[in-house]
């Protein structure tokens, strides 16, 4: 148990919503009415995550991705079943689950509005009690990760939404957590800052051994930190293994791409044990001229749609 | 891992460093802070004029005279002024339950609560406590109260008492918020209530006085704990109990509150 950074068993969730009626008639009748329905959010997911691992935590909207990760922070109790969240249980020791996770909301900072971004890292090390050379260690790392010249005196309330979550996700780290918890970390972000956030994870992530537990739709994100992923829809874990393991599954799916006589590409996705590929380029043909092709093993991206439209693993 | 404690010098020393750093930020908008500083000036002077005013026509309310009721008054503002300035952020509390944006103060190893107050430190109300410390020495000394060492040590516990009433009322009206969408009017409510607490509780009747002692306690913002001091005399059971019943009802209110934040479930991503 003990290198184990995170352990679920079989923990649901279920929240109560009143069954609301329509009309006037139906919303007087509610503010009197007992009359419950049960939702389940979260259904028997058991899952354990060793320290220093980057998973994928994916879903579509709605999955309870959301509510596992309160779970996880201590911010909701499960229903039941077991979570130890560094050999603790977090909902019942919040304060002392909060030394030891970092948290980042891809859309909403966690940092002090209207103060420079240094004078918030003091703030933090006071707030967590970090020792002066460690605080110091750690902003040289980061140092050494990115830039953080431009911003480091610059008012969060002054930022762009990319410098706000490179600063958020470097707040989260100050405190050496062994868990972090990134919600949808490069969100409305341009290519190049997806692409800084990325190697800032996981440079991070290597030099402090840092476990870290992404949600994310961004497939990029996936690809570029995860080599394990966990999916989950309707409440109910439904994939838990290594992405490769998982392509392997859909390994006869290609994706064709075609140059029409428009110059425009039309991308189809086959299976080549029951599609040809031939086949599918000639009756196109027929049709309209095909200026180029290109045939590529499927995409991350791909695959996850697959899983989300419900095709068995 | 050692468990870190956090005591109450650790909370103390935070506390002043966010507010040493809020602080200079604010200043750095210049125009935003004089102009609240004079919109707070402008909003007591204007409840002073009211006061002066009902003062021309009714000589005396209820056997109190122009300068015992002049005492109330600053001894209202006085009591008034911590609830303004360290638990201001009870009037965003709405908002960021409804957008979600609360459960940030649930990230740290702190007491929510506290986290969530010290973001706001209103400066707006160091206005009204030099208004209302005015307004009190003034009648104080017209009336002709001694000043001894007992006196002014009576009149401290007194104000934080009568302070102590006035947060527990806001704390608890904000964290309506956690169950009902629209508490922005029972905020609102509360807050004018307030303005009752600038009269001797004893002009309400039967009804009114004991909604206002005991229901929704705002005869302890001013009426009962300055009756120590006015009265020294003749004080009512009720104003020597007022400090023990504000600990009380300041404790009940943030057991709400916290009732409130563990109730809550965070909806919505």
């Amino acid at each position: 148990m003990e290198d184990q950074a995170l352990v679920m068993k079989n923990v649901c969730k279920d929240f109560k919503v009143l069954n609301r009626h329509e009309g006037l008639k139906g919303s007087i009748q509610d503010l009197f009415s007992r009359d419950y329905k049960t939702i389940s959010a979260v259904k028997d997911v058991s899952l354990e995550v060793a320290r220093g691992e980057i998973i994928g935590y994916l879903g579509p909207n709605g999955a309870g991705k959301s509510t596992t990760i309160k779970m996880m922070t201590g911010v909701l109790e499960p229903t039941s079943g077991e979570i130890l969240v560094n050999g603790k249980v977090p909902y019942k020791n919040r304060t002392e689950n909060c030394e030891n996770i970092g948290v980042v909301f891809g859309q909403r900072s966690q940092l002090w509005w209207s103060l420079p971004l240094i004078e918030s890292f003091k703030l933090l090390r006071d707030l967590y009690m970090v020792p002066e050379k460690q605080y110091e260690d750690m902003i040289e790392l980061y140092r050494s990760l990115v830039d953080i010249e431009p911003i480091i005196n610059k008012p969060v309330r002054q930022m762009s939404l990319g410098q706000r979550t490179l600063s958020d996700i470097l707040a989260a780290f100050i405190h050496n957590p062994a868990i972090v918890f990134l919600d949808e970390p490069t969100i409305g972000l341009d290519v190049s800052m997806k692409d800084k956030i990325r190697a800032l994870i996981k440079g991070l992530n290597k030099e402090k051994n840092t476990t870290v537990i992404l949600t994310t739709h961004d497939m990029g994100d996936v690809d570029a930190l995860c080599r394990r992923i966990v999916i989950i829809d309707k409440g109910t874990k439904i994939y838990d293994n290594d992405i490769e393991h998982l392509k392997g599954y859909f390994g006869s799916y290609r994706t064709l791409h075609m140059k029409l006589a428009d110059d425009t590409w039309e991308q189809m996705l086959i299976d080549e044990k029951t599609t040809d590929v031939m086949q599918v380029i000639t009756e196109k043909q027929k049709v309209t001229k095909i200026k180029d092709i290109r045939l590529e093993e499927i995409s991350t991206e791909e695959v996850i749609k697959k899983i989300y439209e419900g095709e068995a693993v | 891992m050692e468990k870190k404690k956090r005591g109450l010098r650790f909370y103390a020393d935070i506390y002043r460093k966010i507010l040493v750093q809020d602080l200079k930020t604010k200043m750095s908008y210049r125009a935003d802070f004089i102009i609240s500083t004079i919109g707070m000036i402008m909003v007591n002077l204007s409840g002073f004029v009211t006061f002066l005013i009902l003062f021309r026509n009714f000589p005396t309310i209820n056997g109190w005279d122009y300068y015992h009721m002049l005492f109330l008054y600053g001894f209202s503002l006085v009591a008034l002024t911590p609830v303004q300035c360290f638990f201001d952020n009870n009037w965003n509390l709405r908002f960021h339950v409804t957008s979600g944006d609360f459960i940030k103060y649930c990230f740290r190893p702190v007491n929510v609560f506290f986290y969530f107050m010290s973001e706001v430190f209103d400066v707006k109300g160091l206005g009204q406590l030099a208004f209302g410390i005015g307004t009190l020495i003034y009648a104080w000394v017209h009336i002709g109260i001694p000043v001894t060492p007992l006196v002014i040590a009576k009149l401290i516990v007194f104000l934080l008492t009568a302070s102590l009433f006035m947060i527990a009322l806001m704390n608890a009206a904000a964290a309506t918020c956690f169950w009902i969408r629209n508490s922005g009017y029972v905020m609102v409510i509360m807050f004018r209530f307030k303005d009752f607490a600038k009269y001797p509780s004893s002009i309400f009747s039967g009804v009114f006085s004991f909604l206002f002692t005991f229901i929704i306690p705002i005869a302890f913002v001013a009426y009962y704990p300055s009756l120590v001091i006015l009265e020294p005399d003749n004080v009512p059971l009720l104003s020597w109990l007022s400090p023990l019943l504000g600990v009380l009802f300041f404790w009940l209110s943030y057991k709400f509150w916290m009732l409130g934040v563990r109730k809550y479930d965070f909806t919505g991503s």
